[in-house]
């Protein structure tokens, strides 16, 4: 698939975020992705199963953990992948979500208190422990999750 | 009548002979009467006057409760428009110490039920209720004939207690008792629901209840009176009952879909006509209800039929303004007859048709509860078997405390012919105070009910404005990627529907020359429109303004006070961008089709660039496929 592919679905056509989940589905640097590898994104969104218990805890962490799911989300805001999300990603990401009627101003001081209220380090920038903490209280499980295949 | 004759007979009379003074219109021959300067003739405009001044009546009700902001919040309408109607009532009957003019039935399911009933089924979210058709046939089946024969039997039971002094009504009157007041009402639904704001997918599931439960009742209904009246009863007569549930419900909807497609094939017509389009989708959908009613059918499942196969086809046919006139219109006959509904309910109540009896008033009122509770959990045990998304105890409570009695039952209980039925007025006393229980208890009680089972739900409130944005992040992510992978559309029958539809019903009944020119055209609009915006807004400037950069260069970031955080939270919640419409809470009042039609345009401009590039690559690499991007978007 390539990105026309999926630029072709109408309903992502007016989807704010339509272009950063395309690009979520590419691996670094490549314009096409195989099924394995469209299902590996995808993956990030099974539903978690109770009961489903982690058998082997030595083996590595299903990519529709909780903690994989977060970071799903926290690349699509990470650009540059330098594992922050810097103030002016979170602005893009911002003014994608917004519509016209904010000015620059106000969005920038509504991403400011954004990152105040995630930074702990006080870096200016959230990190992904510190996108994990913001997050604890929201279920995040249930947002991301689709039962495929029903 | 003397009079009239004597005149009659002067006429001729008088032309033969050409004498005399012709009779005066009065009829009295033999009475000059001078010329009246002014007149007063009442009997002349009775009937539209007295129609004009109730709906005038009920429309100023309306605003006076309004007025007061904070009281629709706490009190649904429909609760202080049946006070309104009891003050009313009581007027009348203490001016003229007679019963009041009764809600005529023949009125009310001819007149005043239709429009509200066409309202919601032509706005209807048509996605969202047939991927839950398979619960709400269910419901609306099973738990109607649950709560009918449950509430008869136990009532029955009741009946048989001589204590009561009940003793003279029998099994099938009881039966028919407990049919007719099982039926929950889309009316004090939609009255109810419209105020508390409860996600779709649980509205859709009282409401298509409330909607698809009319089949049951009339043929209960039907089938328990002709029961009554019979002397015997045989086996066949039961099954001739089955089958005519089918018929009934079959034949409403495939009348409604025949007439649907009717009105959708003549709108292809009708662009030379402009100002009348709207009149065909009113006039279409009325024929249907009526004609299903001839039939003895059920009226609401044609009309709804109706409107939501005409939903679909008329809205491409007719122009812009046709569309937001049928809007408009319809909304406001359906809110005019929602007030008069429950005006003439309390209008109704007082007066001398009452007859009291503790016994069966206040075991009826427990009966309606317990089975509707009863059969809601024990029906969505079954079903959640069969379901995607389970429905929880939260759900089900809903389900169950939302299944409100109203004036569907009013009226049928007043149909009752009262040779067959001794204790009529029993009845209607019993169906009042049920009404009136579930419609103000209920429905004054349900907002703090669903406020408070939500408070339970998310323990902790973060008192963050992040919170804001991350959750609207997640919903689109998630949305986008349902997108994607084509979750919501790779339901077998949906994608044989669509194909079929395109294939046919499209081409018959859509107008030729939309498909190509709508891409080209909505594109330039988006161009100008864009290029309008940049000339009267001015260029929206990069440069951070020195107050921000400022406080980042200082590394720290000043704490804010709590106006400001509101102010912010504000702009948040009016400005994000919705999801679709899919978890929109629904209100009936407003429009919300503006809203997210002004942001999809607002987003593709936005993103015109990276789409025309891929529009642009498309383009070149395959010539033979076309390019519907924008087509499947724009309906």
């Amino acid at each position: 698939l390539s990105r026309e592919d999926f630029q072709r679905i109408p309903e992502l056509a007016i989807n704010p975020l339509g272009d950063r989940i395309i690009n979520a589905f590419f691996p670094e640097g490549e314009d096409q992705v195989n099924f394995r590898g469209f299902m590996r994104t995808l993956a990030h969104f099974r539903p978690i199963e109770d009961n489903e218990k982690i058998k082997d805890q030595n083996g590595p962490e299903p990519l529709n953990s909780r903690s994989n799911k977060l970071h799903f989300a926290f690349r699509l805001y990470d650009l540059d992948k330098d594992d922050k999300i810097s103030r002016d990603e979170l602005l893009q990401v911002l003014r994608m979500m917004v519509g016209v009627n904010i000015s620059d101003e106000q969005l920038g001081s509504i991403a400011d208190r954004t990152i105040q209220e995630a930074d702990q380090d006080g870096d200016s920038a959230i990190s992904f422990a510190e996108f994990v903490k913001v997050l604890e209280k929201v279920d995040v499980e249930q947002k991301m999750s689709i039962r495929f295949l029903h | 009548a003397e009079a009239r004759a004597t005149s009659e007979g002067q006429l001729p009379g008088a032309a033969a002979m050409g004498t005399g003074t012709p009779p005066s219109p009065s009829g009295t021959a033999f009475e000059e009467t001078r010329l009246h300067v002014f007149t007063l003739d009442y009997p002349h405009v009775q009937i539209p006057f007295e129609i004009t001044l109730w709906i005038l009546l009920a429309s100023l009700a309306k605003i006076g409760f309004h007025l007061y902001h904070k009281l629709p919040s706490i009190v649904p309408e429909s609760c202080l428009l049946i006070l309104v109607g009891l003050l009313l009532g009581g007027i009348i009957f203490g001016a003229e110490e007679k019963s009041p003019p009764v809600m005529n039935s023949d009125v009310f399911f001819l007149y005043l039920l239709p429009p509200i009933v066409l309202d919601a089924g032509y706005f209807m979210p048509t996605r969202l209720f047939f991927e839950n058709f398979g619960t709400i046939f269910w419901y609306a089946v099973v738990g109607t004939l649950w709560n009918a024969i449950g509430i008869g039997i136990s009532l029955y039971g009741i009946c048989q207690i001589s204590a009561f002094g009940l003793t003279d009504i029998t099994l099938l009157q009881n039966l028919l008792f407990g049919s007719l007041i099982s039926a929950v009402d889309p009316v004090a639904v939609l009255a109810v629901f419209e105020n508390i704001h409860v996600n779709e997918q649980l509205y859709i599931l009282v409401f298509g209840e409330s909607l698809l439960n009319d089949a049951i009742t009339v043929v209960l209904y039907n089938l328990f009176k002709s029961f009554c009246q019979m002397r015997t009863i045989k086996v066949i007569d039961i099954f001739a009952g089955i089958a005519n549930f089918f018929i009934v419900g079959i034949g409403g909807v495939l009348i409604g879909i025949l007439l649907g497609f009717v009105a959708a094939f003549t709108t292809r017509f009708t662009h030379k006509i402009r100002v009348i389009e709207p009149l065909f989708v009113f006039l279409y959908s009325y024929l249907s209800y009526i004609t299903a009613e001839m039939f003895h059918l059920s009226g609401i499942m044609a009309i709804t039929a109706c409107a939501m196969t005409m939903n679909k086809y008329v809205e491409e046919n007719v122009s812009q303004k046709s569309y937001t006139t049928i809007k408009y219109f319809m909304k406001m006959l359906s809110s005019v007859s929602e007030t008069l509904i429950f005006i003439f309910m309390g209008v109704s109540t007082v007066g001398k048709n009452h007859e009291w009896n503790w016994a069966f008033v206040s075991f009826t009122l427990l009966f309606c509860l317990i089975w509707r509770a009863l059969g809601v959990f024990v029906l969505t045990q079954i079903i959640n078997v069969f379901r995607t998304i389970p429905l929880t105890f939260k759900d089900q409570f809903i389900i169950a405390y939302g299944g409100l009695r109203g004036a569907i039952c009013f009226s049928l209980v007043f149909l009752l012919p009262p040779a067959v039925f001794p204790r009529k007025k029993l009845f209607i006393t019993a169906v009042i105070v049920v009404i009136f229980f579930t419609v103000f208890i209920q429905g004054i009680t349900i907002r703090p009910l669903v406020e408070f089972l939500d408070v339970k739900r998310s323990n902790k409130k973060q008192p963050a404005v992040s919170e804001e944005i991350y959750n609207r992040f997640f919903d689109h992510v998630k949305t986008g990627i349902e997108d994607v992978c084509g979750h919501w559309g790779h339901n077998f029958w949906r994608d044989k529907f669509k194909k079929f539809d395109n294939k046919y019903l499209r081409r018959l009944l859509i107008r030729e020359n939309q498909p190509k020119s709508s891409i080209v055209s909505l594109y330039k609009k988006l161009e100008i429109k864009h290029a309008i915006e940049m000339a009267e807004s001015g260029m929206i400037s990069k440069v951070p303004s020195s107050v921000s950069l400022s406080d980042y260069h200082e590394g720290k970031i000043k704490p804010l006070s709590p106006t400001e955080m509101e102010n912010m939270r504000e702009i948040l919640t009016k400005n994000l961008y919705q999801i679709r419409h899919r978890t929109m809470s629904y209100n009936r009042h407003s429009l919300a089709a503006d809203a997210s039609e002004k942001q999809a345009k607002e987003i593709l401009i936005r993103r015109r660039h990276s789409l025309r590039e891929s529009l642009r690559k498309t383009n070149s690499l395959s010539r033979e496929r076309p390019v519907l991007v924008f087509y499947g978007v724009f309906w």
